[in-house]
């Protein structure tokens, strides 16, 4: 069979691949000539600049339960058939077909060095597991607007394989892949931000250029019954170090926090410990650092019973310009120690 | 910060005395000031003590 | 209040045995200006140097950049407060040199850790990639050195620098006091109560100014506003003109505002661009940002409150200094504005991290105020990281860092560590984009 243009191999599960459901999510993977089930929405969309030319299926149980063997059984069946592209799914809200689509398009790029893009539901796992690696289209939670995904697949493909540059995620309707650009504008910040408050005021719609955050929350651990036997440790995010820092602390941008014995301490002194820290004005704790760390009144409440114990060790780290990413870090560490410690409670002093 | 505490989920939070002297106050004599820190240490583990089911932003310690 | 600006467009700087402006050329008497600015008591010496756009040059310890302007035809005190006798700024003709600026460089004793990365400080490469990104690198460059006399504390040293600073751009530019100028800009706003007349129908949108940050230490003397160093201000009203006159010289912890930026402040001139056109400029409240709570709570009620009950505004763009406690401030104002009834937007750099976005942290806004929802940014800075090439020559103190690594060599510096990198008011043309 010759093929003009375009030769794409086309991934799907037990499901779409048309085997069955459930009961046959643990068949092994297998490939038919030719389009199946939405291929023909992909190849509605190529027309005349490609083809579907074949389409491997696997049960998505199988892929779940021996991945790297599933992974090269798939490349195996694929590459006979020489494809520019390989489009997975999409996967919409199924998990396990999320990250099997995710999973063989990463394994395409790597080990075959062929472009490859899928589609899923925003909640499917297989987007941030995946998001950063391979072009994944946004999809709606069941499968439905199959046209359009389809269409923005083999928008996205058609342009990896001519190596074209990408339009932003909103465009062309793929998840951020965790790529920050400076880019040039026409328009500087100012005149921008003049024309988004005319836009806000008529109630017209904007496209605000930073996002706000969505947190996570934590259940509060359970409170403890007993302070006068309880061991509480001093953490902070101020910057706290000895002197002249000779542990080379970070005053910004931290990825790593410290550890002090504070053991034979009954209270923190300007001649042996300073703050180092970039974002707020350090003299009122170099002069006195427990108005940081509050270990004096910490010892005399321990003298006094109010509290069993004062942790033997205090964690310090400089909270300032440090990304999310280090903060968790550093708090997973600190956490570690904490529990080996035995540490029942802890009070973080923030700056 | 309280307010960054708060927004990022910290489930136990004490409005202190300011991000430049978190426990003191060098506006006040020392004996004062060390007063102060315990009086905020004390409401932090009167915190802890607290059985919470969600984030509490506790009332601002003072003299 | 109408301020016309009398521009000058300067094509090069050379020193010369008279200081003047003839054929588009300052030319500067550098002893004379040495002399004047050794009157200072707290520098020992001032040293000036040039650095012009395209060369292998690199200017070290940048402190601050203001533009040459003097005020003319008796129409008042320059930098007024800070420089001259108190008055008030923003009327009459002002003389300025553009296409030049003056670069402060700090000679005195290390950098404070607070105030830098390393010795090296900020930085302006004329020429290659860290130039692309710093408008101060298209400027004829006048950079001045103080030296603090012995003894001279830091604070004291600090001010002088910013004074000599002052007393530069006020000399270069009377040089260009008498001449015709190559363009004439006009800044004309009448009082409030006037203000919307004929523009009745025109949304009224107003510039929420933070203009401080209270996270830093105070530097007494330190003129800020009319030579004040406000760290009590409690918000008030000024004249946009005031702002662009010389009413305001940024504090010397200016994270990303230089004072040239002020001169020159994108807000305000964007706002009388389109002022009786699609909008009517009602005004510019300034702010301190406060870093205990109290204070903060004040700041933001006052401020939203002359934003909504004095100057009628319908909305308010919002700027920060710094960062950090002063987000917290901008965002409760916008949150609170929007509660009132006046729309806000807020200008503010990206501060996400490539690891962040690999976590899943897609932002590191440290707000989610949800009236704080207009947001344009100005760059990511702090992440994008620029390979800078060795230069022929510095200006500045060399350093040798402990890596080994010299100021004129190749440096790998965050963007926010080259002057006019890194934007708060608004005045890049460079936008972070999520891909």
């Amino acid at each position: 069979m010759v093929s003009q243009g375009l030769r794409v191999v086309h991934y799907l599960n037990q499901f779409f691949g048309g085997i069955g459901g459930e009961e046959k999510a643990s068949e092994r993977p297998q490939v038919k000539d030719g389009l199946v089930g939405l291929g023909r929405a992909i190849q509605d969309v190529l027309k005349e600049r490609g083809e579907v030319v074949a389409t491997v299926i696997c049960g998505d149980n199988y892929f779940a339960e021996r991945t790297e063997e599933a992974v090269d059984e798939v490349l195996r069946m694929l590459t006979p058939y020489q494809p520019d592209i390989v489009i997975a799914g999409p996967a919409f809200n199924a998990g396990r077909y999320g990250v099997a689509c995710g999973e063989v398009c990463k394994a395409v790029q790597d080990k075959l060095g062929i472009p490859a893009v899928t589609g899923m539901y925003e909640e499917n796992p297989g987007v941030d597991l995946y998001k950063r690696d391979v072009y994944i289209v946004k999809t709606a939670e069941s499968a439905r607007g199959t046209a359009e995904v389809a269409s923005r697949m083999v928008n996205i493909a058609l342009k990896l394989v001519a190596k074209e540059e990408i339009g932003k995620p909103a465009e062309e309707g793929y998840f951020p892949r965790g790529i920050i650009r400076n880019e040039r504008v026409d328009k500087n910040a100012a005149e921008r931000a003049v024309s988004m408050v005319l836009a806000k005021i008529k109630g017209e719609p904007f496209a605000p250029e930073l996002e706000l955050p969505k947190f996570d929350r934590v259940k509060p651990p359970t409170a403890i019954k007993d302070l006068t036997s309880a061991r509480i440790a001093l953490v902070t995010d101020g910057g706290l170090v000895p002197k002249g820092n000779p542990d080379n602390m970070e005053s910004h941008k931290s990825t790593r926090f410290a550890t002090y014995d504070i053991r034979r301490l009954g209270s923190l002194s300007s001649k042996d410990f300073e703050a180092n820290h970039i974002g707020y004005n350090t003299g009122f704790v170099d002069q006195d650092p427990n108005r940081l760390v509050p270990l004096d009144v910490m010892r005399d409440l321990e003298k006094e019973g109010v509290i069993g114990k004062l942790h033997d060790k205090v964690y310090a780290t400089a909270g300032v310009g440090t990304g999310l990413d280090s903060s968790k870090k550093i708090g997973q560490g600190i956490a570690e120690q904490l529990k080996a410690g035995r540490v029942d409670g802890v009070i973080l002093t923030s700056t | 910060m309280t307010p960054i505490a708060v927004m990022v989920g910290s489930n136990r939070v004490i409005p202190a005395s300011g991000i430049v002297h978190p426990v003191g106050n060098p506006d006040l004599d020392p004996e004062e000031e060390k007063r102060l820190r315990r009086i905020i240490v004390e409401k932090a583990l009167e915190a802890l003590w607290t059985e919470l089911t969600e984030q509490k932003l506790f009332p601002r310690p003072t003299i | 209040m109408r301020l016309e600006l009398d521009i000058l467009n300067i094509k090069d700087v050379q020193f010369a045995d008279k200081t003047e402006v003839s054929e588009g050329v300052l030319h500067i008497n550098r002893g004379e200006l040495q002399e004047l600015l050794q009157e200072d008591k707290r520098l020992s010496r001032v040293d000036i140097e040039l650095a012009h756009p395209g060369e292998s040059c690199r200017i070290l310890q940048v402190a601050d950049i203001i533009e040459p302007r003097a005020k003319t035809r008796g129409s008042g005190e320059d930098f007024p407060g800070a420089l001259g006798k108190v008055g008030t700024a923003g009327e009459g003709s002002t003389c300025v040199l553009r296409g030049v600026a003056v670069v402060l460089s700090n000679q005195g004793e290390a950098q404070e850790l607070a105030e830098a990365e390393d010795a090296i400080g900020y930085i302006i490469d004329m020429s290659g990639p860290g130039a692309e990104c710093s408008l101060y690198a298209k400027t004829h460059n006048v950079v001045v050195l103080p030296y603090p006399v012995d003894g001279a504390s830091h604070d004291d040293y600090k001010i002088a620098l910013k004074i000599a600073g002052l007393k530069t751009a006020v000399y270069l530019a009377q040089a260009g006091k008498e001449l015709k100028p190559d363009e004439v800009e006009v800044y004309d706003l009448p009082p409030l109560t006037e203000v919307s007349k004929g523009t009745e129908d025109l949304p009224k949108v107003g510039y929420i100014f933070q203009v401080y940050c209270t996270s830093f230490p105070a530097r007494s003397g330190e003129p800020v506003l009319y030579g004040d160093n406000i760290r009590l201000l409690l918000p008030t009203i000024i004249h946009p003109n005031e702002v662009l006159d010389g009413a305001i010289v940024t504090p010397y912890e200016c994270r990303g505002t230089e004072t040239y930026v002020v001169q020159n402040h994108p807000v305000i001139t964007e706002l009388y661009r389109k002022h009786g056109k699609e909008l009517c400029f009602v005004g510019v409240i300034i702010t301190v940002s406060r870093i205990t709570e109290p204070e903060r709570e004040r700041s933001v009620a006052m401020a939203s409150s002359l934003a909504k009950s004095f100057l009628g505004a319908d909305g308010v763009i919002i700027t920060k200094a710094s960062s950090g406690a002063p987000d917290i401030d901008a965002a409760q104002t916008a949150q609170r504005c929007e509660e009132l009834g006046v729309k806000a937007v807020l200008i503010m750099f990206d501060g996400s991290s490539p690891a962040d976005l690999a976590s899943g942290m897609e932002s590191s806004v440290v707000f989610n105020l949800p009236g704080a929802n207009a947001i344009v940014n100005t760059g990511n800075h702090f992440w994008h990281i620029l390979d800078l090439p060795a230069v022929e020559r510095t200006i500045g103190k060399p350093v040798i860092l402990p890596s080994g690594v010299s100021s004129d060599g190749k440096l790998r510096k965050g963007l926010n560590w080259i002057k006019g990198g890194l934007d708060q008011e608004g005045h890049s043309k460079i936008m972070s984009v999520r891909y």
